[in-house]
């Protein structure tokens, strides 16, 4: 009886979780999760229930899996080769999870570089595309010189990505860190990976970035950004009647975009149970691979 | 009795000066070829009963059946009959769709795009020798036409014979197949000829040869210069009024104070058979008969059809024998052929060796 009342408050603290957590705008569902019926009645309808959310929750670590939701360009055949593309992709180099806001490790094979490959650190300020489209930009500063690369997530000169710190922003894209201080986008090269204790949500750093004084790049104040402190100190008059008429709010309410935006959720659920099984064990495959490497002896320094 | 006089007398008056006849020059000047039959039926099925319904279903579905049956037997019955394929030879070419696009990475690690076009349920429905082959009659004669190649009919994706118009059906119904939904003819030298009912697949071309692909292009609508032509337009400011996006001056004074023939103007865009020639094919999958092919300039939208056939192109053409005159199916098939450029998603991270 202990034991059952144990599992349904961990269900239940599951639940939450996954009340807390932030949906993206592109290729996810609509907000709300449904919640279980308050009187479950039979154990196995629960366990359904919480194995399909366990499934759709995969779409937050690989968005790309999930196809581009304009009707005129989908097609069942085509996304079906992609994805299987993209798994044989996925068995030759392990692509993690990774956020808007993570610190990544790039390291690709370049035939130009001394050494035959090029290594990059820096913030991922976007993650776009969806299926062997998919790309995320990297932003780190320099020698006090922004530098942004673009990497295709399914490239196959890509040797390794490595996630240094796995943590989300506030907001989905951070090209305002374009226009920020420089110290809000420097990463040092010799960073060393941060690990999470396994089984802990996503961290969401809750970090303002203060932004330069104009001219920016584009037109911050009118974005609604959760991710910059100081916006309203570089702001006119003009600027702020101007945002007040450029506001959308009924954009929220309106239903038909927000549809045609999305992959409803039959076929999400059915691209899922296609790929959920193959992610799994790599998955595993990966967190076996990363117990191996926290026991090896640490190489010793010369001079 | 005055009234009857007056119309007399106005008969009388009456002349036929002018009578218009044919003359001996009238010639048709577009006939459709006798395979062409209008094709979709409009059909109310009202009238039908339950039973009935379910007779039709029956009907089809033992048509499909003995359809298949009779594919077998031809198919081993041409494989012996091995012709031999010359420069010169025209083969039979593929209905396919266009699927979408993605990218592919080659061997030294660039990204190229590319097409997917799926053939679908192709099987040759006639062939017409060249003797008995009569197109339509054009305004343009091409008086050096020697009637060398014969004519073969492709349909894709078979229909319910219900849905078709009778004349359309009965087409079908002369050489024992099922409607298709998309019929198109391929000229082919008369050694290429296959019997009716051969099913043709993907793997009719090989990777690393180059096709032509006809289709119609994405249909645009009525569009102004700008998007039409890609002329510039004109300044969005600096005192200019009305006339952002509008093509300016059609023509200058004197001798030549009219409309050119052949100005570009406003008009519509789109909606029109384009050939695309010397594309390659990078990669095939046997099991869902598709095609990669280079580039993403193939006509037309995603869900679109194209025509597929051999380059005709002089130094992309042919150099070694194709399966010839189709490739015949056979069980011990590899999914998936790439070309040597490309590089498999399968395969191991492209590194580069230090020289």
């Amino acid at each position: 009886m202990s034991l059952a009342i144990r599992r349904t408050t961990e269900l239940i603290g599951a639940a939450k979780w996954f009340l807390r957590r932030d949906s993206r705008v592109l290729s996810t569902l609509p907000e709300k999760v449904e919640e279980p019926p308050a009187e479950l009645t039979s154990k196995r309808y629960r366990r359904r229930f919480f194995q399909n959310e366990a499934i759709l929750e995969t779409r937050h670590a690989y968005p790309e899996f999930l196809p581009d939701p304009n009707p005129n360009w989908r097609n069942s055949l085509r996304e079906k080769l992609e994805r299987a593309d993209m798994l044989e992709r996925r068995s030759q180099i392990d692509i993690p999870e990774f956020y808007v806001g993570s610190v990544l490790a790039v390291t690709i094979s370049d035939p130009h570089a001394q050494s035959k490959t090029n290594r990059f650190v820096g913030i991922c300020i976007e993650r776009k595309g969806c299926g062997l489209r998919a790309e995320f930009t990297l932003r780190n500063v320099v020698d006090h010189q922004g530098l942004e690369v673009r990497y295709d997530l399914y490239d196959p000169t890509i040797q390794s990505i490595q996630v240094l710190r796995l943590e989300k922003r506030l907001d989905d894209k951070l090209f305002y860190l374009r226009d920020a201080l420089p110290e809000y986008s420097t990463f040092s090269f010799d960073m060393d990976p941060e690990i999470l204790p396994e089984g802990t949500p996503i961290p969401v750093n809750p970090v303002q970035v203060k932004l330069k004084p104009r001219p920016w790049l584009e037109r911050w104040e009118r974005q609604e950004l959760k991710g910059v402190s100081n916006i309203e100190e570089h702001l006119k008059e003009k600027d702020r009647v101007r945002r007040e008429l450029r506001k959308t709010p009924w954009e929220k309410y309106d239903l038909m975009k927000q549809y045609r935006k999305t992959i409803p959720i039959e076929d999400q659920s059915k691209i899922w149970a296609e790929v959920h099984n193959q992610l799994q064990q790599l998955q595993m495959a990966r967190k076996k691979s990363a117990r191996k490497r926290t026991f090896t002896t640490p190489k010793t320094q010369l001079g | 009795m005055d009234n009857l006089k007056v119309l007399c007398s106005k008969l009388i008056k009456l002349r036929v000066d002018h009578i218009v006849t044919r003359s001996a020059k009238f010639t048709v000047k577009y006939r459709p070829p006798h395979w062409y039959a209008p094709k979709v039926n409009v059909v109310k099925d009202d009238d039908l009963t339950q039973d009935n319904m379910q007779f039709i279903k029956e009907v089809i579905s033992d048509r499909n059946d003995s359809q298949q049956e009779l594919e077998s037997p031809l198919v081993q019955s041409i494989s012996h009959t091995s012709q031999q394929w010359l420069p010169t030879t025209r083969r039979v070419g593929l209905i396919a769709r266009k699927i979408g696009n993605y990218p592919v990475w080659s061997n030294n690690g660039k990204k190229m795009q590319t097409t997917l076009l799926q053939v679908v349920d192709n099987h040759v429905i006639k062939y017409i020798p060249p003797e008995e082959f009569k197109p339509m009659l054009t305004t343009e004669r091409n008086w050096r036409e020697k009637r060398k190649l014969g004519c073969m009919l492709v349909g894709s994706e078979t229909i319910n014979p219900s849905t078709v118009t009778k004349d359309y059906c009965g087409l079908f119904n002369s050489v024992g197949m099922l409607p298709k939904r998309h019929l198109r003819r391929f000229m082919v030298s008369p050694e290429a000829a296959l019997p009716t009912g051969t099913p043709l697949f993907a793997t009719h071309f090989r990777v690393g040869d180059y096709i032509d692909i006809r289709a119609k292009t994405i249909d645009r609508g009525f569009q102004g210069v700008m998007k039409r032509w890609g002329f510039k337009g004109m300044p969005a400011s600096h005192g200019v009024t009305k006339t952002h996006r509008r093509p300016g001056n059609i023509g200058s004074g004197g001798e030549k104070a009219r409309v050119w023939p052949g100005t570009k103007m406003p008009g519509h865009m789109g909606n029109r058979w384009r050939i695309i020639r010397g594309v390659k094919i990078l990669r095939v999958n046997t099991k869902y008969n598709v095609l990669w092919t280079l580039g993403v300039a193939i006509p037309g939208e995603t869900g679109a059809m194209c025509y597929l056939f051999d380059t005709v192109l002089p130094l992309r053409k042919l150099k070694s024998s194709p399966p010839f005159p189709t490739y015949f199916p056979s069980d011990d098939l590899p999914v998936e052929y790439y070309d040597e450029c490309v590089h498999p998603f399968s395969d191991p991270t492209l590194t580069f060796e230090e020289t």
